[in-house]
């Protein structure tokens, strides 16, 4: 109600000079993103600021697809072009770090009546580098295992009790290795804090210490001895396919991509998610704004919106069954109780609140990825 | 000489088109390659072979393997449809074969790697159709679903262009050596083969060269170690956001593209002179 | 004068059989099965993708069928068409950009004297050589630079320089087929150079120089990278969306725009088809 009552505030102030002004948005993210501007964020926002239009445009699923974002930005950047091309983008959050300290993004966070409903550390730190005020989450989203009930009616519930069954039930467990998307990097990270030698939370808030990447080497040999009782799949949508196919019984996977193959009719119904203890790495997802956005005020407006109660409640909740990118509460309010429960149906508040992780701080995520590379992989 | 300064001239625009629209571009790639944290050196190619070694064979092995593949079903469409005597079977082939020329690489991926899973449409209409049992279906998602796919997507490309070139050959030569009665095969091998030699070493070429850079086909279809360098490449970047050792990749896959396109114009140099 | 002449040589294969059936229908048919099978078996995958509402496990066909996902691609929002006419376009720009540079560069390298010339010969293939995912970067910063982003003109000329290599590369192998003599037959009796090009060269390396039209058709129809960095937002092609929705795994839409994308594609093939059946084939071998 609150947003309604500001937008039509500010319908009435810029009603007089309704320019034509075009909207871009470029976002990361499967399709169902930019379906989501399109089709529902869009409509809503043009229909409060009459004259404006918007327009997405999609750069892929993963990091690859943010870092098509932030190549865009540099070339601009570096090209020295006054005006970008860019309102507002959509970026996955181990990107907006590196872009921030390029100098790439306008910190607006303050600056929209949403800023102050999100409390989340997520919002402020990005994988250990200070982004406090240049975004703000659009959702979060969490890794967890998927699994087959029919194939396995009791799946593990931890890491040390995956491992185990794996040995017993060979090439039933699949993950896509750390190449093909953000998933099996997730179950790696993972796998580094439950099994890592150092301390888990280190690796997550910093700081970075050149001692504790010695510590990973137990957990690496036994994850390449893991790896060989696994089935690798091809991509975060490849390790869903195989699911979806009975080749495999339970893998890591993005728990919107989850939904969103059930909702598409690309995964049976009755497949469930479970949390392993000690954890999963998430992440949001953030709007930014970029330093030279060719509309800015209007690049507000849309976040804001964006960002607003109602539709994170109706958009991003009721929608896609993500988790919203403010905090809870602000939701939970606008939602009956059965649509927001549908939300913790195989993950429970409690279980997020204890097991959903971040990924570990650029330096380490780094040191990680290549420690496998060279023990898993080679 | 004005001759040369001609052929200058009619090579000139289409060759400023390339150096200056993407060459240039690509120095500064080029230099990023040899560009280590202080100053100048080959430490992103050390590293390059210290972690992708078997990536870099793998890709050649694997590419290679793929282009002698579609040599010979080009050979063999083409030559079906020169020398085949049934009209309607060469009307049939003629239809058949174009059609995975027109799916981009992308869809390649998506739709070879459904068809080629343990439980995909191949495996699943086999089983129904009772010619084997599920105990025996298995998942071609390794290195022989990448060949799989680049063969598909690449042979009609080749088998057009050859097919096309055998067309042009003149035809009371191959009259003569069926009236002395020689197998279709033999004039195939023999007289239609040398001819279209050309065609069919560009086709291969591009073939070669063009699946060397194929990213989607990898990143879908293969999920194993070891992997094409083109993963590695788009990990290298995505991951680590390290141009270095990607822009040193690229220099590898582009000389080992080069070393292939070179062998074929030193091959036509010999030739003309 | 050949078909003639070879056609009663035909039935000596089925002479043995007598009465006409022509037995070597049974391994034909195999083969053409097998081939069939090979090339449509997975084309049905996506053609039965872009109708199914649910499809998994252990269904070996879709659950249920609709489409919901073609008003999805085809909402009024949505891009698609707008996408695909500038996809169109681009294509049929990129081929008439890349053919006239080529043909011209081709008949250079193939017939005149270059200094240097497997090095030009290689120039052409870099663009495809060099995994461009690492140097788009690059090209984006001077396309900016020179005020091209944003507009047809730049993605044209980023197509071009990958369609370049297929049409300078398969032009020259084209034009060196030709057979000189003929050539100077025509010009001992008086033709000028330019117009034995005309007359003779260029419809003998016709049907070469048509099959490199279409693969730069293809190539710049299905290209993502460059129209991305180049294209977006303002001109949008449809591989963008193709690219999105078959990365993150959306196999309906994807198949649906990999279907789209298939009506220009063929459609162009049959133009040339046409045009290379009356106007080349009949001159060919004379």
């Amino acid at each position: 109600m609150k947003t309604f009552l500001q937008a039509s505030l500010v319908l009435g102030l810029s009603a007089v000079p309704a320019s034509a002004a075009e909207l871009t948005l470029i976002t990361a993210g499967d399709q169902n993103m930019v379906d989501y501007v399109n089709e529902y964020l869009a409509p809503l926002f043009e229909q409060q600021n009459p004259g404006a239009t918007v327009r997405a445009v999609g750069t892929g699923p993963g990091d690859a697809g943010s870092q098509k974002i932030v190549e865009r930005f540099e070339a601009q950047k570096q090209a020295n072009v006054q005006t970008w091309d860019t309102d507002v983008a959509v970026v996955h959050e181990k990107f907006v770090g590196p872009m921030v300290e390029a100098g790439y993004l306008d910190s607006y966070r303050d600056r929209i009546a949403t800023g102050g409903l999100v409390t989340r550390s997520n919002a402020d730190m990005a994988l250990g580098a200070n982004v406090k005020g240049y975004v703000m989450p659009m959702f979060n989203s969490q890794t967890a295992l998927a699994y087959n009930p029919a194939l396995l009616p009791n799946p593990p519930k931890s890491y040390e009790e995956l491992a185990e069954w794996a040995k017993a039930n060979p090439k039933q467990f699949g993950y896509n290795g750390i190449k093909g998307g953000a998933s099996g990097v997730s179950f790696v990270m993972g796998w580094i804090y439950a099994f890592g030698g150092g301390d888990a939370d280190k690796l997550m808030n910093g700081p970075f210490e050149e001692a504790e990447t010695t510590k990973w080497d137990g957990a690496f040999d036994s994850l390449a001895e893991f790896t060989t009782n696994a089935t690798l799949t091809p991509g975060n949508a490849g390790t869903l396919d195989l699911l979806s196919r009975g080749e495999i019984a339970i893998g890591p996977v993005w728990v919107d991509m989850f939904y969103s193959w059930q909702a598409n009719g690309q995964l049976p119904p009755e497949f469930k998610l479970v949390l392993p203890a000690p954890g999963m790495p998430g992440q949001p997802m953030h709007y930014v704004i970029p330093q030279n956005a060719p509309n800015k005020e209007l690049a507000e407006k849309f976040v804001e919106l964006a960002t607003s109660a109602k539709v994170q409640a109706e958009g991003i909740v009721t929608r896609f069954n993500w988790y919203p990118g403010i905090d809870a509460q602000h939701v939970q309010a606008e939602l009956d109780e059965a649509t927001w429960n549908k939300l913790f149906v195989d993950v429970t508040p409690d279980d997020l609140a204890a097991k959903g992780k971040p990924f570990p701080i650029a330096p380490y995520n780094k040191a990680i990825l290549e420690a496998y590379e060279r023990h898993v992989t080679n | 000489m004005p001759k040369r300064l001609l052929g200058l001239l009619l090579v000139l625009p289409a060759l400023t088109v390339i150096l200056l629209l993407f060459v240039v571009p690509l120095a500064t790639s080029v230099v990023g390659a040899f560009k280590v944290d202080d100053g100048y050196g080959l430490g992103n190619f050390v590293k390059s072979f210290e972690l992708y070694t078997s990536d870099i064979v793998f890709t050649i092995v694997i590419v290679s393997l793929s282009t002698a593949i579609i040599g010979i079903l080009a050979i063999a469409i083409g030559g079906y449809l020169v020398l085949g005597e049934n009209p309607r079977a060469v009307a049939i082939l003629r239809w058949l074969y174009r059609w995975p020329l027109f799916i981009p690489f992308i869809v390649v991926g998506q739709i070879l790697r459904t068809f080629l899973a343990k439980n995909g449409l191949m495996n699943n209409v086999l089983i129904e159709a009772g010619i084997i049992t599920p105990l025996q279906a298995v998942s071609f998602l390794d290195w022989r679903g990448i060949v799989i796919a680049f063969v598909w997507k690449q042979t009609p490309f080749v088998a057009l262009l050859v097919s096309g070139a055998m067309a042009s050959v003149d035809r009371s030569t191959i009259e003569a050596a069926r009236n002395l009665g020689a197998s279709r095969l033999r004039i195939l091998i023999e007289i239609i083969v040398p001819q279209v030699a050309t065609t069919l070493v560009v086709g291969l070429v591009l073939s070669f060269v063009t699946m060397m850079s194929v990213l989607s086909v990898p990143l879908m279809i293969n999920a194993q170690s070891p992997t094409m360098i083109t993963a590695d490449i788009a990990f290298r970047i995505n991951a680590y956001g390290d141009y270095g050792v990607a822009n040193a990749l690229g220099m590898i896959s582009l000389v080992a593209s080069a070393c292939v396109g070179w062998f074929y114009l030193r091959q036509t140099l010999k030739e003309r002179s | 004068m050949n078909v003639p002449a070879r056609r009663p040589a035909a039935p000596g294969l089925g002479i043995g059989i007598g009465i006409g059936i022509d037995l070597w229908w049974i391994p034909r048919a195999i083969v053409l099965g097998l081939l069939a099978f090979a090339i449509f078996g997975p084309l049905t995958n996506l053609i039965l993708w872009t109708v199914a509402e649910r499809w998994y496990f252990p269904h070996a066909m879709p659950l249920e069928y609709g489409f919901s996902y073609w008003e999805r691609v085809f909402s009024p929002r949505g891009t698609a068409m707008e996408s695909l006419t500038n996809s169109v376009v681009v294509a049929s720009l990129t081929v008439v950009v890349s053919m006239t540079l080529a043909v011209p560069a081709g008949y250079a390298l193939a017939r005149l004297q270059l200094p240097f010339r497997a090095l030009i010969l290689l120039a052409f293939l870099v663009p495809q050589a060099f995994p461009n995912l690492p140097v788009y970067v690059n090209i984006a910063r001077l396309f900016y630079q020179l005020g091209l982003n944003g507009t047809v003109t730049g993605v044209v000329l980023v197509h071009v320089t990958h369609g370049l290599v297929y049409a300078v590369w398969i032009a020259t192998a084209a034009f060196s087929a030709v057979d000189t003599e003929l050539e100077e037959a025509a010009r001992s009796v008086g033709a000028s150079a330019l117009r034995t090009f005309k007359d003779v060269t260029l419809p003998l390396a016709a049907p070469g120089l048509l099959a490199s039209a279409i693969f730069v058709f293809l190539e710049s129809l299905d290209e993502f990278t460059g129209s991305y960095f180049v294209g977006a937002p303002d001109v949008n092609m449809l591989p963008l969306l193709l690219y999105t929705a078959s990365a993150g795994g959306n196999y309906q839409i994807a198949s649906i725009t990999a279907l789209l994308l298939l009506i220009p594609s063929v459609g162009f093939m049959l133009v040339v088809e046409r045009f290379l059946r009356s106007d080349v084939l009949s001159k060919v071998g004379h």
